[in-house]
């Protein structure tokens, strides 16, 4: 059913470039695309696996960077520079996991957040290779099998075909046995080792796996934007990600989709300012994680389950 | 190379002025993890809205430097005492992921709507003592640098006998080192919680005030420190006091020393590599977390 | 003599205090075996060395010929030793099919990959678990909560499905913490025959807990541990008589309870 409903929602999307002519609307379209998918991969390690982690905007911002670099500086196409920016990303996310994983979810936070403050300090400061605040502007659009993809519109069906490609990954993923025991490991971690089980390997795939979806779709997000300057590794990001999997509800896949797509227009409607749009990120935020921590998807769940318990009373 | 004796003296001076502006920030976070279990990731704006305080409060002082200060710490104690009072008060213990979320949240408020009112354009602080300062042979220091740096060790002194001798300072090193010990000794862990909020956020406050003379005031100066004041957390210790106070020296003094040498970039990533490399041979960090240990 | 579980001159100590001063216990194949005493006498410390939840600071423990000694948990797990813990421990947010599944999936050929792409190997593995999973439910009651989330069971009832999850894999054998502990006396008794029936279709079992009753009429052998030492060791009728054993449990002096109080610190 869920799955249906999945599929006519991905063929209408795949429409949005046929049923308007505006760049405008499409490039939100894109956005809400991308910013699903990354939000999706934030899901995969904080909702599901239950560790809090801040590196996805370095991740993110490593992404762009690779896949930029790959076509401008050394001479690859797109489609290498994304796979280089997820394969990247995820030995990038094993180095730093490993070490930080062994000690206890604080440090994991607070490393990861040192992480995507080192990132973008290496974006700024980095010039020779990064080109430091002016960025590389111009990013050319990719081509396929003789066709550009030339104008948004067009870049569109590849935005699509990458977010489609990744979130029936992750969902294959999540609704795994694999995903089950993640959801195990977050609840109980004690209760997983007497059961055999070795969670590290589990915790470390997973940072690594969201690692790399989240530095490709970066590297998507990149060549949407046709520029990539330190700007790309703004907190904004960050929030916006995490925005969506709290409002979704941490471990609910489609609920985090869900919010995805409806959140992503957020910012556009809200375009007063970008001051007063973060201030409303924030008090969302806030006010969030005291009215509904476990987001519209948890606060779902509670009440069945209370109906349940009700019966059997 | 050939090492400028004059150069690295004053390298090494200005590395112990900074190091003690990150130890006034980290011990106020490892003090509040001691406690409550928590991060305040809006710590960094409370140190901007102390540099912010000084900007306001010395041209209404006539420059004087002493009066402002102690105004700018009051006014962000009293930050503290509401951000306790409104958000913190509500978590349980060991909500930590949330607590994050929380001041997060609260942390981009902040930014944003001094942003929106005071723009971001950077400010200068003029005190009192202006750019005159002393001159030992060809190094010179100014007064405002030798005076945060007084201060702050000052502040550390302050803070040791607070948690040495006070009845409260003695209860935050009880709930820190036994929750449900001190619970049934009858410590009221609000009250306890709320002291150390009020307290980090006086030494945050002073760190904010002290630096304004000495860098520009913008909306997102508490931002960068903030970052590295957690990985100073992780380094010594969480919750370890003198831990975060010896980390954060020392960082100090290695990223002023890098950074008379190298390019910048090794600078900003000294602190990370350290980090990695501490939990890679010690996971609990430098001096371990053995509850609040003061000295 | 065929002891499945052999544990050899167990140490350890916190910060200067003896809470294990080389224990020496057997479990016999196809036993149940009681392992009691007073609060802080090293019960609980002893079987978190035992499976590997606490690092040992000397001894050996040997699980069906092989050497154990040390080994991180879920290694122990993987080597056929599951154990409940005190205070219950079963996934919360999962139904009662996922937590059984779980429990078990260690212990099947599956890989990572045959999850991911739900091979047939992995189809089979699932169906074995499953059938498994449905006897045992079936065997402690529960069965109308198979699809229901654990969370909304009450205390027993969710000690009932971490023991159920814990013989999931075939274990060679169940060591619980304290399996009555909080369970009001009907359930109790229900417990009780519970494990006696698993007894006797084959399983082995090492019991910590404090309801002598219980260790009584379950018991093949009792062991009683008093300030990290063996006191006594024989039938439930023997340690009744034990004059040691009286005493230990009901002859305190003031001193001893305060070295128990700092033990259990």
């Amino acid at each position: 059913m869920k799955l249906a409903i999945a599929l006519v929602a991905a063929l209408a999307f795949a429409a949005l470039p046929l049923m308007t002519s505006s760049n405008y609307i499409i490039g939100v379209g894109i956005s809400a695309l991308i910013f699903t998918v990354a939000a999706a991969a934030l899901n995969l390690i904080y909702g599901f696996t239950g560790l809090l982690s801040f590196a996805q905007l370095g991740f993110w911002g490593i992404g762009g960077y690779v896949t930029a670099l790959t076509v401008v500086t050394f001479g690859g196409n797109f489609w290498w520079g994304v796979l280089w920016a997820a394969l990247i990303n995820a030995v990038v996310a094993l180095a730093i996991g490993y070490p930080t994983l062994r000690t206890n979810r604080h440090a994991f936070v607070i490393m990861t957040l040192t992480f995507a403050l080192l990132v973008t300090l290496i974006a700024r400061d980095w010039v020779d290779l990064t080109r430091g605040p002016l960025g590389i502007p111009n990013l050319p659009k990719p081509s396929a099998f003789g066709y550009h993809f030339g104008t948004t519109g067009q870049y569109y069906w590849v935005a699509w075909a990458f977010s489609v490609a990744m979130l029936g990954f992750l969902y294959a993923l999540c609704s795994s046995r694999i995903g089950r025991t993640l959801v195990a490991i977050k609840q109980n971690e004690p209760l997983v080792r007497a059961q055999g089980i070795a969670p590290m390997p589990y915790k470390l795939s997973a940072f690594a796996i969201s690692a790399a979806v989240t530095g490709a779709a970066g590297g998507v997000f990149t060549f949407h934007l046709g520029i990539i300057d330190p700007l790309f590794l703004d907190f904004y990001y960050m929030q916006t990600f995490l925005i969506i999997v709290i409002i979704g509800g941490a471990g609910s896949f489609w609920g985090v989709i869900a919010a995805g797509i409806a959140l992503s227009a957020l910012p556009e409607v809200l375009r007063f300012s970008a001051d007063f749009r973060m201030i409303i990120y924030g008090v969302i935020l806030v006010v969030a994680m005291f009215v509904m921590p476990t987001g519209v998807a948890g606060w779902l769940r509670e009440r069945q389950l209370a109906r349940m318990r009700e019966q059997l009373r | 190379m050939t090492v400028d004796a004059v150069y690295l003296l004053q390298l090494t001076l200005n590395g112990i002025t900074l190091g003690l502006i990150y130890a006034l920030i980290a011990v106020g976070l490892s003090l509040i993890f001691g406690v409550m279990e928590i991060i305040n990731f809006a710590h960094g704006e409370l140190l901007m809205l102390g540099a912010f305080a000084m900007t306001f409060a010395l041209p209404v002082m006539g420059l004087l430097y002493w009066p402002s200060l102690a105004v700018a710490i009051l006014a962000i104690m009293l930050v503290g005492l509401v951000i306790y009072e409104v958000l913190l008060a509500r978590l349980k213990p060991d909500e930590f992921e949330r607590s994050i979320l929380i001041t997060l949240g609260l942390s981009i408020i902040i930014i944003h709507v001094m942003q929106y009112l005071f723009t971001a354009t950077p400010r200068m602080v003029d005190t009192q003592y202006g750019f005159e300062g002393v001159s030992i042979g060809s190094i010179r220091i100014t007064w405002t640098r030798i005076i945060g740096a007084v201060a702050a060790a000052a502040a550390f002194g302050g803070l040791y006998v607070v948690l040495r001798h006070t009845q409260f300072g003695r209860a935050m090193r009880a709930i820190a080192q036994n929750r449900e010990a001190a619970l049934m000794v009858g410590i009221r862990p609000r009250v306890v919680a709320r002291n150390a909020v009020v307290l980090a956020a006086g030494l945050c406050g002073l760190a904010g005030a002290a630096i304004s003379p000495i860098q520009l005031v913008t909306p997102y100066m508490g931002q960068f420190l903030i970052f590295k004041a957690f990985a100073l957390v992780i380094i010594g210790g969480l919750g370890n006091i003198p831990g975060a106070i010896v980390a954060a020296i020392a960082l100090g003094l290695i990223e002023s020393w890098i950074g008379g040498f190298y390019e910048i970039i090794w600078q900003e990533a000294a602190v990370f590599v350290i980090m990695i490399a501490i939990l890679f041979v010690r996971p609990d960090g430098l001096f371990k977390r053995g509850g609040m240990r003061v000295g | 003599m065929s002891a499945i579980l052999q544990v050899t001159e167990l140490r350890k100590s916190y910060a200067g205090v003896h809470a294990l001063d080389g224990v020496s216990l057997a479990v016999e194949a196809g036993s149940i075996t009681g392992l009691i005493g007073p609060n802080g006498s090293g019960k609980s410390t002893a079987i978190d060395c035992i499976s590997g939840f606490q690092k040992l600071d000397g001894g050996k423990v040997v699980l069906a010929g092989n050497d154990i000694t040390g080994q991180p948990a879920h290694h122990i797990a993987r080597a056929g030793l599951m154990r409940t813990f005190q205070t219950v421990r079963i996934y919360e947010r999962l139904s009662l099919r996922d937590n059984l599944a779980i429990a078990a999936q260690q212990f099947d050929p599956a890989t990572w990959l045959d999850e991911f792409l739900r091979t047939r190997r992995y189809r089979q593995a699932v169906d074995k678990a499953e059938v498994r999973a449905r006897e045992l439910v079936e065997l402690i009651g529960l069965k109308r909560y198979w699809e229901i989330e654990t969370g909304i069971l009450s205390y027993g009832q969710k000690k009932l499905v971490a023991l159920a999850a814990a013989l999931m894999p075939h274990p060679k054998i169940v060591v619980l913490d304290e399996p009555v502990a909080g369970v009001n006396p009907t359930r109790i008794r229900e417990i009780e025959v519970a494990l006696a029936e698993l007894n006797r279709a084959g399983e082995t079992f090492l019991i910590v807990e404090h309801n002598v009753e219980f260790i009584t009429n379950l018991c093949h052998r009792v062991i009683v541990l008093d300030q990290g030492k063996k006191l006594a060791e024989g039938t439930a009728a023997e340690i009744h008589t034990d004059a040691r054993v009286l005493e230990a449990y009901l002859g305190m002096t003031p001193e001893m309870a305060e070295a128990e109080m700092r033990g259990a610190a």
